[in-house]
């Protein structure tokens, strides 16, 4: 579905992402890890067609969407979530999804049906009225996959979307995730909760100083030793406990 | 009231009100100021569609102000031809303009944008006040009066009805502006570029389209103020102070609302008006009061009431509806 050949993104003299190749297959649900600056979010900006990449071809459906803008990606079916939430802050949840909706549909009343569909699904009802930038933060990543998901997207990029949340919070949004999952959608989750991880991806990349340095299942990746040096170290440890 | 009534009230006794004004009052004076306040209100309702609803806050709408008034003056004044002519030959050029400024703010963000599109006008400031030849330079254009609907000779009453149409269509793309699809879209634009690109809107493209459209809007003003004046002074028509004024009224009135931009003109003109000819005359020596006075109303909306009029009405119609 999904396919990066030897992508690189250079900023000046650094290297943000350096020739990474990934497969993502129809109805998989691959984790990206690494520290921080490691690069995941940059992969993210490039696959979404926010940076152009200096090097390598992302295909998605087997076309060629290298350099495409982020708005033809997503009519393709691809689009994202933002790590640091991007709400329309003055427009109520509903219209914030609504717009979303709006990319499919023609109609400002289907769409409107569309948004309300879909604040069911995320669990976003009973603030469907509210003004996004008063939500609290777990309330606003929801928001975040409500409107990615209302342009009816078959591969969902998460970029952070369970960081800063508190216990309960956390549970809704993997079941949520879950669920979408189990509904067909194809995701990749960049996540810093390795626990969360751990029991949600099926395979997962671990990338540091922007290169991919290990993949496989979370089984394969925690005994893994660069993998576990590179990050997990400490942090696995509390997960499993 | 029926929804649709109720949403339109204030547009209704608004407009309302301008319409029945020949019919209480035939004094020229009067007759005058209720022209100015529909014009400023319909040009401002311009300013809205690009600086409201797209976001993208323009301190150079002069410049389509002014294609429009030279467009119509010299086609007029150089070929002898209709000012309806003249209007559309502006509109052409602002369009263009337009795209021009579009694609600016596509490169340059907020502030930065402002800046151009106010040097922008200032560019033609110079070309129309240089370009002694053709545009008459710093002279400018006296409008020759020829009655006449073709010729837009008309008086107070006919002025103040057609006037009166142009806000009615303003008004009504403003309301699309609000409810369609592309309203909605180009509220994702205002509130955030990156997010509405991920959710699959062309931002870029409706932006441009967004000033296109404005400037066009814009620009047939300008030719039918001009027309009304009778005079073309290119200090005036490209001035920022233009340029601010429909920016202002927006402000006041309520940015990204239909009615907003009329209910600022309402204030600051009428305001305007009466000030001017309270401490007329050199020897008052308040000849400049109601500059200050402007800035003191700017103040108190945006410190008060940030969402303008329109704002406080939405409020106080909630207070009312839960009393």
């Amino acid at each position: 579905m999904l396919e990066l050949e030897g992508v690189t993104k250079r900023f000046g003299g650094l290297t943000a992402v350096r020739e990474v190749s990934l497969e993502v297959r129809e109805g998989d649900l691959l984790g990206i890890i690494g520290p921080n600056g490691a690069g995941k979010t940059t992969l993210f900006h490039m696959i979404s067609g926010y940076y152009r990449p200096d090097e390598g071809r992302i295909l998605y459906e087997g076309r060629d969407v290298t350099g495409l803008p982020p708005h033809a990606i997503c009519r393709l079916g691809l689009t994202r979530t933002f790590q640091i939430v991007k709400p329309f802050g003055n427009l109520s949840v509903r219209d914030n999804v609504m717009i979303g909706a709006l990319t499919r549909l023609r109609h400002v009343r289907e769409a409107r049906r569309e948004a309300e569909r879909v604040i069911e699904i995320c669990g976003l009802s009973p603030h469907a009225e509210a003004r996004a930038k008063g939500l609290p933060i777990g309330l606003r990543k929801r928001l975040e996959v409500a409107r990615a998901l209302a342009t009816k997207p078959r591969l969902l990029l998460l970029d952070e979307v369970m960081a800063g949340l508190n216990p309960t919070e956390l549970a809704g949004i993997i079941e949520l995730i879950r669920r979408l999952h189990a509904d067909g959608l194809s995701l990749i989750i960049i996540e810093h909760i390795m626990a969360a991880m751990m029991r949600l991806a099926q395979r997962i990349a671990v990338l540091h100083h922007g290169e991919k340095i290990a993949e496989g299942t979370p089984a394969e990746i925690t005994r893994d030793r660069r993998g576990i040096d590179a990050y997990l170290g400490e942090e696995f440890v509390l997960a499993e406990a | 009231m029926p929804p649709a009534l109720r949403r339109h009230a204030g547009a209704l006794a608004v407009f309302g009100a301008a319409a029945v004004v020949p019919l209480v009052s035939r004094d020229n004076y009067f007759l005058d100021s209720v022209v100015l306040i529909l014009l400023w209100g319909a040009l401002s309702a311009a300013w809205n569609v690009a600086g409201g609803y797209a976001g993208q806050v323009s301190i150079g709408h002069a410049s389509f102000f002014g294609i429009g008034a030279y467009a119509a003056a010299l086609a007029g004044t150089r070929f002898n031809a209709s000012p309806w002519l003249g209007m559309l030959v502006g509109v052409a050029i602002s369009l263009a303009a337009g795209l021009v400024i579009g694609y600016l703010s596509n490169r340059l963000k907020g502030p930065y944008f402002a800046l151009a599109t106010i040097a922008f006008s200032q560019v033609l400031l110079i070309a129309a006040s240089r370009w002694r030849g053709f545009t008459s330079g710093s002279e400018g254009i006296p409008v020759p009066f020829r009655p006449g609907f073709w010729t837009l000779g008309l008086g107070h009453v006919a002025w103040l009805y057609m006037a009166l149409a142009v806000c009615l269509l303003y008004y009504a793309v403003g309301v699309y502006l609000e409810r369609s699809r592309v309203g909605y879209q180009l509220a994702g634009v205002r509130e955030d570029e990156d997010a509405a690109e991920a959710l699959g809107i062309a931002t870029r493209r409706l932006k441009v389209g967004a000033i296109a459209l404005s400037a066009a809007l814009t620009s047939m003003c300008g030719t039918l103020w001009a027309q009304y004046v009778g005079f073309v002074d290119a200090f005036y028509v490209f001035s920022v102070d233009l340029s601010v004024r429909f920016a202002l009224n927006t402000i006041i009135g309520g940015t990204g609302t239909a009615l907003g931009p009329f209910l600022g003109s309402i204030l600051i003109t009428s305001l305007e008006t009466y000030l001017r000819a309270a401490f007329a005359g050199a020897t008052s020596g308040y000849t400049g009061i109601y500059l200050i006075i402007y800035g003191v109303v700017l103040i108190l909306v945006v410190r008060f009431a940030p969402e303008g009029l329109t704002g406080i009405a939405a409020r106080l119609r909630g207070r009312w509806a839960r009393a």
